[in-house]
């Protein structure tokens, strides 16, 4: 299929705000090449340069996309909760995940449905991947409380695989290439994932009202959360999210994203597109493709279906890291699917959008390691010689207000629509204030360790490290100092070195490294005390979001469930070697 | 604690559905001209 370039609104607006990234990022670029070059640059003037020209730009293109989110009017589109046409499969792909909570989740979903009298139009299948046998013996005995579920016979499905070749999105093909055909629709759930059976069914509707729609994403709010970071995430992903999903969803028309998980795909279009190839040489940019996601929903767009995400759908909620270690670990992972797209740009027939949406994910992760390589520049230009020349009169002080100021904007601008459309109210009317300024202030304390995380990601794929695929532990809570020195000492000896080396070779310039190097300086004691919480919450006013002031339907019945069945004695299942396996 | 016997589980509908490998990966570009155009002896 030819390379299309979608015209129209999203056309205009991809244009209009690409250029805007383009123009503020080359302005600030021009500025601080006055500052630091005046009219004769050298060599590492003009490298700085161009590293803040290419770093700002995805700065102000993110910050714009917030913009755009808080500035665009609400979708007016009703939840059409008529009875589906279609049959749908619930999938929810495990992977030494906890059965407990998982099939507590799934069978406050379950119940949701039956009470609705949807019973016949939605089956569960559970695709375990899981490799420990103690997890998957686990699994089945959980099962056995779940299969007792109302109607759950015939409806609810549990298999395991030997070998998760293709991992999860080989998990996925498995299903489609056995039991595909006796459906219409697939919702790919996460093992975390939760959501309001209403939500399922409109997704459904919006199927089958629209033939050419390949796959819906709805934007899942982060719920559960306990620690500091956790509930700042949860709040940020609750509150923000929402917002720049909106200004995201403007852009991408529909040659949309799919995230992996609380999304729906029709299933024949994702079996007629969708099937990954195994890319060419080793790991980490050959073999199995990571990011799945993103290059099935190139795919479907390649394929001529539409993919689109609605953030206005309510009611889908996941599980996030607790902890900056976890969220690292998670962030390796990603960081790998996302830098093995570089082998995908080029690929045959993709649209423009999809490319580029590519390129955003490859730079969501390298834009850590060429702010560090800036910063790296700027240090060892504190050595050579001011090479002086007449200056414009640019100060240090604009650029860094240009800097908060696309750091911010975009978070204020939302805060301010939130007080206008209803959205503050929901969070606590005034409290919203302090989480905001929470927020803010965490965020930047953490950015640098994250910096650090990410950076040293980047470092380790580039030279060829396989990160493998670790699941990720949602309920690791409390990091103790200890683990935490081990896991970022090398944060700690780079800020002290960057510092020690400032302050013998430009003491003038100290002021400035310290916001990024002080954080790093103290990067164990950043990630042990934002890990704080464990079984009660830190606060519970901080970071309260809308669905703890007045949790969804499917949230009280999910953890109704968890209560009652961790508070009973599983039944157990006589041998680990008992448990189904499908090869 | 109850003890029971296993009973399997699978039990998915047998509704196979071919999900075809796609192409995601270009040939490379001055390989296949070099390959098209020099070593033409090695067609047969």
């Amino acid at each position: 299929m030819a390379n299309r370039f979608t015209p129209g609104r999203a056309g205009w607006l991809r244009l209009l705000t690409l250029g805007f990234a383009a123009a503020v990022s080359l302005t600030a670029g021009i500025a601080f090449l006055d500052l630091i070059g005046g009219n004769r640059p050298v060599f590492l003037d003009w490298l700085r340069t161009i590293l803040l020209v290419l770093t700002g730009f995805w700065l102000v293109w993110g910050g714009t996309i917030g913009l755009l989110g808080a500035l665009s009017p609400k979708s007016r589109r009703l939840m059409d909760l008529t009875r589906p046409e279609g049959k749908t499969a619930i999938l929810v792909p495990i992977y030494n995940e906890d059965p407990v909570e998982t099939f507590a989740r799934i069978a406050a979903m379950n119940r949701q449905i039956v009470a609705k009298g949807l019973g016949e139009h939605f089956h569960f299948a559970i695709l375990s991947d899981t490799t420990s046998l103690e997890v998957a013996a686990e699994e089945a005995s959980e099962f056995e409380r779940l299969i007792v579920e109302p109607d759950a016979p015939g409806r609810i499905f549990y298999r395991r695989r030997e070998r998760n070749v293709g991992r999860k999105a080989g998990n996925i093909e498995d299903f489609i290439a056995r039991s595909g055909a006796a459906y219409d629709y697939a919702i790919i759930l996460d093992a975390d994932s939760l959501m309001e059976a209403e939500t399922m069914l409109a997704m459904v509707r919006r199927m089958d009202s629209d033939p050419k729609l390949g796959l819906l994403q709805t934007v899942p709010v982060v719920i559960a959360a306990r620690t500091l970071f956790g509930r700042m995430m949860a709040f940020s992903s609750a509150y923000f999210s929402r917002y720049f999903a909106r200004g995201s969803a403007m852009l991408q028309g529909e040659d949309g994203p799919y995230w992996g998980h609380n999304a729906i795909v029709r299933v024949r279009a994702f079996a007629s597109c969708c099937g990954l190839p195994v890319l060419s040489g080793k790991p980490p940019y050959g073999g199995h493709i990571l990011s799945h996601d993103y290059v099935e929903a190139a795919l479907l767009a390649r394929g001529g279906w539409k993919v689109e995400v609605d953030p206005e759908l309510l009611g889908s909620f996941e599980q996030g890291p607790e902890n900056l270690i976890e969220y690292a670990k998670r962030d390796r992972r990603w960081c790998q699917g996302n830098l093995q797209h570089r082998r995908l740009i080029a690929a045959p027939g993709l649209k423009f959008w999809s490319r580029f949406t590519f390129v955003q994910g490859i730079m969501a992760y390298l834009a850590s390691p060429l702010w560090l390589l800036l910063m790296a520049a700027s240090l060892l230009s504190s050595l050579t010689p001011d090479s002086g020349g007449e200056r414009w009169g640019a100060t240090p002080w604009v650029i860094g207000a240009g800097v908060l100021a696309t750091l911010l904007l975009p978070k204020f601008a939302i805060a301010l629509r939130g007080a206008m459309d209803g959205t503050n109210a929901a969070f606590g009317g005034w409290r919203i204030i302090p989480s905001v300024l929470s927020e803010i202030v965490i965020s930047t304390v953490i950015a640098p360790v994250l910096l650090g995380f990410q950076s040293r990601a980047v470092f380790q794929i580039l030279f060829g490290m396989d990160g493998g695929w670790p699941a990720t532990e949602r309920d690791a809570k409390a990091v103790p100092l200890k683990t935490a020195f081990s896991a970022s000492w090398w944060i700690v000896l780079a800020a002290l070195a960057a510092l020690v080396f400032m302050a013998y070779a430009g003491p003038a310039f100290l002021p400035w490294l310290l916001p990024v190097a002080g954080p790093a300086l103290l990067a164990p004691f950043v990630i042990w005390a934002t890990a704080r919480g464990g079984e009660r919450p830190v606060s519970t006013w901080l970071f309260s979001t809308a669905n703890e002031r007045a949790p969804s339907p499917i949230i009280v019945e999910a953890d109704a469930i968890l209560a009652s069945w961790r508070a009973t004695e599983p039944v157990v299942t006589v041998g680990l070697a008992e448990v189904a396996v499908h090869a | 604690m109850k003890h029971q016997p296993f009973q399997p589980i699978d039990g998915l509908p047998n509704a196979p559905l071919a999900m075809p490998k796609q192409t995601l990966e270009r040939g490379p570009a001055f390989g296949g001209f070099f390959k098209a155009f020099f070593l033409v002896w090695q067609r047969n």
